[in-house]
């Protein structure tokens, strides 16, 4: 049979309150992984049939497990034990937004391993494959047929200089929406308004996060039929993802001359392929992790 | 402060040798974290491969260990590539270069400040 255990909130509680004590950075992020990447995970995963479970011991010999995981790196034990039980393990692995640790340990004890924030070190691997962050889940498109009041929108944080830059050169593309937070994850608006703005933005300027390239604003652009600008450092996006339809800038000067330029039918067309390719890129994730799982 | 490692990948930067300088910096350790010239060496390179904002922030890092000219320089040139003409006129003017790349910190939530705690 297969299971499901979702594993990123069950943390050891740290005993320390320091917001930079490593233990409670992973705590925290273990219990946002299960409040915001749950939507996204299920959605890839419609089409396998497995059984929710929500311990480890309610595993019998011979289940195959997905399981969905972060921190990973402090539950050898965990993983150990699972390698026993299970004919199979096929793991989620979410956060390591640094990629620094060396993970094979926990790697080495499973059969499959789709990991998100992907790099070098795991780019072109026989038993690891790279998987989009996704979205946060609640982010959906409001008011499909509504025209896009905003030509483009920023909700975050500026805590870098290629956001600095953003905001410079878009500032006076009006009308627009822009809210700038102090950190991330810090609660903002409602998820509904921010569905009302994300579906009312054309574009959405989707710069690199803190450590990594890749952020949660850019699946939420497609989800929301906007079209994403995506840094190019490093080539990222097409590495991740070849084929993708992003616009790609080096510098945000290029982005403002082409959210000036653009006439609608050209962001009609743009805004149609990233559509399409996003519906036909989630039906792939679908198919390849359903086929590996079953294989 | 520059020590022999860091001339010799000076040099190799002056050479355009951005490849080799690249590796050489890839193998110093955190000990260089705190080193403006290191810091700067960084950034350049980042520049030359025209990753400018990554340059920028490196750049602003460097400026929290040492007020140097050439960090200023390159500050400057790189804004007027990013086309922010008067962030690059004020970092390249000595009279107000302190003050304009403090403003830019302040904006930043994720540049390193030795004396600030955010």
């Amino acid at each position: 049979m297969i299971k499901l255990f979702w594993n990123t909130h069950n943390q050891v509680t740290p005993k320390t309150k320091e917001p930079n004590d490593e233990r409670v950075i992973d705590y925290n992020w273990g219990l946002y992984h299960r409040k915001n990447s749950d939507k996204w995970i299920y959605r890839i995963l419609s089409k396998l049939n497995y059984k929710i479970i929500e311990s480890y011991k309610e595993l019998n010999s011979g289940d195959r497990l997905i399981i969905i995981d972060s921190s990973i790196d402090k539950k050898i034990d965990l993983y150990t034990k699972l390698n026993l039980i299970c004919s199979k393990i096929f793991l989620i692995h979410l956060g390591d937004e640094s990629g620094q640790k060396d993970l094979s340990p926990i790697y080495d004890k499973c059969n499959f391993i789709w990991r998100t924030f992907c790099n070098n070190k795991y780019f072109n691997k026989e038993k690891i494959s790279c998987l989009p962050i996704g979205y946060k889940s609640g982010v959906e498109l409001k008011n499909p047929d509504n025209d896009r009041k905003y030509k483009w929108s920023f909700l975050g944080n500026i805590h870098k200089a290629s956001r600095h830059d953003l905001l410079f050169q878009l500032s006076d593309i009006k009308p627009s929406f822009c809210y700038k937070t102090k950190q991330f994850n810090v609660k903002i608006i409602e998820a509904d308004e921010m569905n009302v703005i994300l579906s009312s933005t054309i574009f959405l300027p989707c710069p690199n996060g803190f450590i990594h390239p890749e952020t949660y604003r850019l699946y939420e652009a497609l989800e929301c039929g906007c079209i994403p600008i995506v840094q190019n450092t490093y080539k990222y996006y097409d590495r991740l993802i070849p084929k993708n339809p992003f616009v790609k800038i080096d510098i945000w000067k290029e982005a403002r001359e082409i959210i000036n330029s653009w006439d609608e039918e050209k962001i009609k067309k743009k805004k149609n392929e990233c559509k399409i390719w996003w519906k036909q890129y989630i039906e792939e994730i679908q198919n390849k992790l359903n086929n590996k799982i079953n294989s | 402060m520059k020590d022999s490692t860091l001339s010799k990948i000076e040099k190799l930067v002056f050479n355009n040798k951005v490849e080799e300088a690249q590796f050489e910096l890839s193998k110093l350790g955190a000990e260089y974290n705190k080193n403006a010239s290191y810091l700067y060496l960084r950034a350049k390179v980042f520049y030359l491969n025209k990753i400018y904002y990554l340059a920028i922030d490196t750049l602003l890092i460097a400026l929290e260990f040492e007020q140097n000219d050439e960090i200023y320089d390159l500050l400057g040139k790189i804004y007027k590539v990013l086309g922010n003409e008067e962030l690059s006129r004020k970092m390249l003017n000595s009279n107000l270069r302190h003050e304009a790349a403090n403003s830019v910190k302040d904006d930043l939530t994720g540049i390193y400040r030795k004396d600030i705690q955010k």
